[in-house]
């Protein structure tokens, strides 16, 4: 498994797809964050260029630096979700193992600092369901490969779950009932990460 | 027709101001670019101060970086907060190995912004204590879960008693401490007579009808608590002083700090009336204005209005506050 690949599609993804995001967020929230992400992952291409990064570990601390570096309170805070993943995965090769524990830290840390639990439409939702796929996954033994795909398709799952939700953390808690009906970008945008891992 | 402002590429707004400011005082002030801060022209040994938020706000935060102030401000874009990533390098950079205060307003970005620097900051091995700036009355008694009340002029104080405490060698718990004092005895309450507007905008940031004027604002443009009638500056004192004195629970032979300040296209003249004003409000009340600050040092760009602090002062925080300073805003 190539980190620095996994990245790149991610990246392409949000260049391809960013205005769903802003769409989601013009509904949703104040209509900046499909912006702000991609300022975010150009920040991330630049780190990624200058950085060569060549273990798993040091793709994700340039990630991390990219997104720290970016306002609003979702760049932080995914700054601080991939940090835990650059901490986790380190040096060694991936595995299904490294990325529960690494999951399963970021989750924690973005729930911990954002102060949001899943149900509250943010995402957190899409983040607890990949982590605990991943950690089944390492628990039965599973290679690196299925384990991304299992995280995948429980992010998506989780980033759905949020349409009908109504909002209690994040921008969307604002406009109350209005936000029902969309879902959180923020979701959505792990899905999209996980989804990246494994995309041909 | 957009409103006319003296701007290039609004895009290049606050990063010109700050090279703008530098060019000023370079005597007192450094601006580092990548990433943005704005840092003492010359450092000592002492506790650090750090401060930052969104800019829009000027002579806050940059124009208070000096001697028996601060030693660090991270500016974020106009009304904006920092990125974390600023705030860990202002940390760094400020820090001279008897710890680092971080002096944060009370708004969701800037209080999550500067939290993640300060545990990036300790995990590094940087002493951090933070001080959460919430004085703005208006957005008090929200119910739980609220991000509760707004920091504003306040943090005036704050950066100035803290700044001078730490120059006179306090440690850093007995810094945290100070600033922690300053804020539970400060309240604000703020009017705007006009809104503003957004470098580059062709619209201020809310429509006011003749007449009226819109109470209980924060700084950065949004509306306030609520409508009332435009009403003889007398009057409009008495309105923001009174529950000022109700929540600090001042009475005859308390002694306070006044900040008189200005929004942003508030005159002198004008500020000059809104403290004779309070002056004569609070000497009726028997409460003795022992010091008072007076212009626009806290602003929501163009604004039209004005707020005014009460600190609740003892001999202590008066010898504080009379100490020696230099900063491009505020020099005695």
């Amino acid at each position: 498994m190539d980190t620095r690949a996994w990245i790149e599609r991610f990246a392409a993804v949000i260049d391809e797809r960013g205005a769903e995001l802003t769409e989601l967020d013009r509904l949703a929230g104040d209509g900046d964050y499909g912006t702000n992400l991609r300022l975010a992952l150009a920040k991330v291409r630049a780190n990624l260029d200058t950085d060569d990064p060549r273990t798993p570990g040091a793709v994700f601390t340039s990630v991390s630096n990219a997104f720290l570096n970016t306002g609003g309170t979702s760049g932080p805070l995914f700054g601080m979700w991939f940090r835990e993943f650059a901490k986790g995965l380190g040096d060694e090769e991936l595995s299904a193992r490294s990325l529960s524990v690494a999951a399963s830290e970021a989750e924690a840390t973005v729930r911990r600092l954002g102060g949001a639990e899943v149900g509250h439409k943010t995402m957190v939702d899409a983040m607890v369901p990949a982590a605990q796929a991943l950690t089944a996954a390492a628990e039965r033994k599973a290679d690196v490969e299925t384990a991304l795909k299992d995280a995948a398709e429980a992010a998506q799952v989780g980033a759905l779950s949020t349409e009908e939700l109504l909002a209690k953390r994040g921008r969307a808690s604002y406009v109350g009932e209005h936000a029902r009906g969309v879902v959180d970008p923020g979701a959505l945008t792990v899905a999209w990460f996980f989804e990246a891992a494994t995309a041909a | 027709m957009a409103v006319r402002q003296l701007v290039n590429d609004p895009d290049d707004f606050v990063r010109e101001a700050l090279e703008g400011l530098q060019r000023v005082h370079p005597d007192l002030i450094r601006y580092h670019e990548h990433p943005a801060y704005v840092i003492r022209a010359q450092q000592s040994d002492k506790v650090a101060l750090v401060s930052g938020g969104g800019s829009g706000h000027e002579p806050l935060h940059t124009g208070f970086v000096g001697t028996g102030m601060l030693d660090a401000a991270v500016p974020g874009a106009v009304f904006a907060s920092p990125t974390a990533y600023q705030v860990r390098r202002a940390i760094s950079a400020a820090d001279r190995g008897r710890g680092v205060l971080l002096i944060v307003k009370n708004y969701t970005g800037d209080v999550l912004n500067f939290r993640i620097a300060a545990e990036l900051a300790a995990e590094d091995g940087i002493q951090v204590r933070t001080v959460l700036v919430d004085d703005d009355l208006a957005t008090d008694g929200q119910e739980d879960g609220a991000p509760g009340r707004r920091g504003t002029a306040a943090v005036v104080a704050v950066e100035k008693i803290c700044g001078a405490a730490a120059e006179n060698g306090a440690s850093l718990d007995e810094v945290a401490a100070l600033g922690e004092r300053v804020v539970s005895s400060a309240r604000t309450m703020a009017l705007a007579l006009a809104p503003c507007t957004q470098p580059g905008h062709d619209k201020p940031s809310f429509d006011l009808p003749d007449g009226e004027i819109e109470f209980g604002v924060g700084i950065h443009g949004e509306h306030g608590i609520g409508r009332r009638p435009y009403a003889p500056v007398r009057e409009l004192v008495a309105d923001l002083t009174k529950p000022i004195v109700a929540a600090l629970g001042l009475d005859r032979g308390d002694q306070v700090i006044a900040i008189v300040n200005g929004l942003g296209s508030t005159h002198g003249l004008e500020l000059s009336v809104v403290h004779r004003e309070l002056s004569v409000f609070l000497e009726d009340l028997g409460v003795r204005v022992g010091r008072a600050l007076v212009g626009s040092y806290v602003t929501a760009l163009d604004m039209r209005g004005c707020s005014i602090t009460l600190l609740r002062a003892d001999e202590e925080l008066l010898a504080l506050w009379d100490s020696p300073v230099a900063t491009p805003a505020l020099t005695w």
